[in-house]
């Protein structure tokens, strides 16, 4: 493959020197920002209704029932998984010393991706539901995604065949056990789940819901990790044993933990203490990815005070470690049956897809935009302000979530509190977690609009 | 072995699939392989074993009932399980009797399933048979008007279309009847 020299007068790079397109970077990530937005007005109007349970609560479509599913599809699939895969698009051919192996391919993956994102706010809205947690979309947007995703994948694995660097840098391995993996844990999840009843079914379904976090959001949101924190920081990794430990323990760990959610529940008790076992086996792969990370920066957390990038980067390290000391923790039987199906739970899960993935996918952007342009970022301070408001609203979420669930599960272990007073008893809690989501959607409006404005505004500013 | 992964693209991609299938198979194929009661359906006639009871399958109104609460959603707030928790069978009991634990047999015709895995309300396994229809319609019209403090949604579009209404209620009416739990079959209709 010839390599491309569309923006070579822009950038003006010596000749002969390999300027990478980013097209399709680019399309992916302007709109996951885009769907991070419009998704994060669904997300107020849901905390919202916890506060005002009557509000709009005349219209089927915007009931609470139908607007959750849109928000966890949309923050997974349209914001999240978008970024990510918008990110991969832009790390891979860097790390492989190549251009892309195809821009076209890679644009009509954006193009098909936008289309299965709309179709699904207009089926979740219509009450279009399979029933299956993450796996909502009806059958023939999945088979659209699984489309999408080998078209991805077609793309990534040829650009890795393709490279000029033999080794393969960590990020490479992620990237494509995220693609691989997450192949056969959404066909588990959204088409096995068909051919299956009951507690066969719903063990079906957790193996997915859990691994849609654990070997999809995990391993490509570790892979944006393991890239841009030495990237942003110009720090060479700390270990690439210590990489490898992680890398391949996660493989063989996660999957089997799935039943965890189950706990207590109407599925096999030895089941359940295999997932247990496996769950806390989780600590392994956790702490060699945070313990690597952590100590790239040692002598370097300087930079922090200047980088945008570095700030999400290594908060998100610190939630990744809080949020799965917290998983491992939640699934012993006797913590499981206070926090169990509380307010702890989103707040957990917030923490991990927003905290810690969400964090990683921002300080991506925010690092990759403004290269992919050619340009400056339109606003530091703008992106400093957008660091601050996720945080201290994030915090802010997940913190009252986590007082008020554990306050929650012991009240439901006192039989002797009617349910209903458990409920008015979290009054306060859920109307702090509106407050910190007006804060944290503040964020994420000053995130959008200062990379929709590097992107699409008409500065010329050229790139620091 | 790793090592080797460090620069063969093939190779790595090998061991992350025979690591993950490992786990894969073992927790998703092998189980109900293993554990013959996720696929048999709970009946049982004799006392002395336990409560008695039988699991039927749903008519047709029941099913239809049973789709509405699947398009609404209600079990992104609402579980149906008795776990093997005393908080569990005491809360979810009633009039004095406690809900017996939920187990995979009772499930068995299920799809989707409804387990859940939030209790933003309380938990409807053994629903069936506690409120009476007229309780239900004023219920789903207005939470509030039933309860105080309850932040459940109003389902007015659902009270004012007979046909749904009483095909939620239908369905709603079975959960937990398969375990023939109430003593003196003191169940509501």
């Amino acid at each position: 493959m010839q390599p491309q020299f569309s923006k070579a007068e822009v950038t003006k790079v010596p000749e002969g020197a390999l300027v990478h397109e980013d097209a399709t970077a680019k399309w992916f990530l302007i709109s996951s920002v885009a769907y991070f937005f419009i998704v994060g007005i669904i997300a107020l109007i849901i905390a919202a209704k916890f506060v005002w349970p009557d509000l709009m609560g005349s219209m089927s479509w915007l009931t609470y029932g139908r607007l959750r599913p849109l928000h966890v599809n949309g923050m997974l699939f349209g914001w999240l998984l978008a970024a990510d895969m918008g990110l991969a698009y832009y790390v891979i051919p860097r790390l492989c010393g190549v251009p892309l192996w195809s821009e076209k391919l890679g644009l009509a993956t954006a193009a098909l991706w936008n289309v299965i994102i709309l179709g699904a706010v207009v089926t979740l809205m219509a009450g279009l539901n399979q029933g299956w947690e993450y796996a909502e979309l009806p059958w023939y947007l999945d088979i659209l995604v699984v489309v999408a995703w080998i078209m991805f994948g077609i793309n990534v694995f040829m650009t890795v065949a393709s490279r000029k660097h033999q080794a393969m840098y960590v990020t490479i391995w992620y990237t494509m056990g995220c693609i691989l993996w997450t192949a056969f844990v959404y066909l588990t999840g959204n088409f096995a789940t068909l051919f299956a009843t009951g507690t066969n079914q719903a063990n079906l379904n957790w193996m997915y819901v859990h691994n849609a976090v654990g070997l999809i959001f995990t391993p490509i949101g570790l892979g944006i990790a393991y890239y841009f924190i030495p990237r942003a920081s110009n720090t060479p990794l700390h270990s690439h044993k210590l990489s490898m430990i992680g890398f391949w323990s996660l493989a063989f760990v996660y999957v089997w933990t799935g039943a965890h959610h189950m706990l207590h529940g109407p599925i096999s008790q030895w089941l359940q203490t295999i997932a247990i076992a496996f769950s806390l086996m989780l600590l392994i792969p956790v702490w060699a990815v945070v313990y690597n990370l952590f100590a790239t920066m040692k002598g370097q957390w300087h930079q922090l005070r200047e980088s945008v990038p570095l700030k999400f980067l290594m908060s998100g390290v610190v939630f990744y470690l809080l949020t799965c000391f917290q998983g491992p923790m939640h699934s012993l039987r006797t913590v499981n049956a206070i926090v169990s199906k509380t307010d702890w739970i989103p707040g957990h899960a917030h923490m991990a897809v927003l905290g810690c993935f969400s964090f990683f996918a921002i300080a991506g952007t925010y690092f990759a935009m403004p290269k992919i342009m050619g340009k400056a970022l339109h606003s530091q301070s703008l992106a400093n302000w957008s660091y601050w408001m996720l945080m201290i609203g994030g915090l802010g979420f997940f913190t009252t979530l986590w007082l008020g669930g554990f306050w929650q599960g012991w009240q439901w272990n006192n039989v002797s509190i009617p349910f209903i007073d458990t409920v008015i008893a979290l009054k306060p809690i859920w109307i702090v977690r509106f407050l910190s989501g007006i804060m944290m959607f503040t964020g994420i409006v000053f995130f959008a609009y200062n990379i929709l404005a590097t992107a699409l505004g008409t500065h010329e500013e050229a790139a620091v | 072995m790793f090592k080797k992964a460090d620069n063969n693209a093939l190779w790595a991609i090998g061991i992350s699939l025979v690591l993950f299938f490992i786990g894969g198979l073992l927790t998703t194929v092998a189980p109900p392989l293993i554990d013959k009661s996720w696929s048999k359906p709970f009946e049982n006639h004799d006392p002395a074993q336990g409560v008695t009871g039988k699991l039927v399958k749903l008519n047709e109104q029941q099913l239809k009932g049973r789709a509405i609460y699947v398009r609404e959603g209600c079990w992104y707030c609402h579980t149906q399980q008795i776990r093997t928790l005393l908080a569990d069978t005491k809360r979810y009991g009633w009039k004095g009797v406690d809900a017996p634990i939920s187990t995979p047999d009772e499930f068995v015709y299920d799809d989707p399933h409804m387990f859940g895995t939030k209790r933003t309300g309380p938990d409807l396994a053994r629903i069936g048979g506690k409120y009476d229809t007229q309780w239900h319609r004023t219920h789903f019209r207005n939470p509030r008007d039933l309860v105080k403090g309850s932040i459940m949604p109003p389902y007015t579009w659902i009270v004012n279309n007979p046909e749904e209404f009483n095909a939620l209620v239908a369905y709603l009416q079975t959960l937990g009847r398969a375990k023939d739990w109430r003593p003196a079959n003191d169940y509501e209709k």
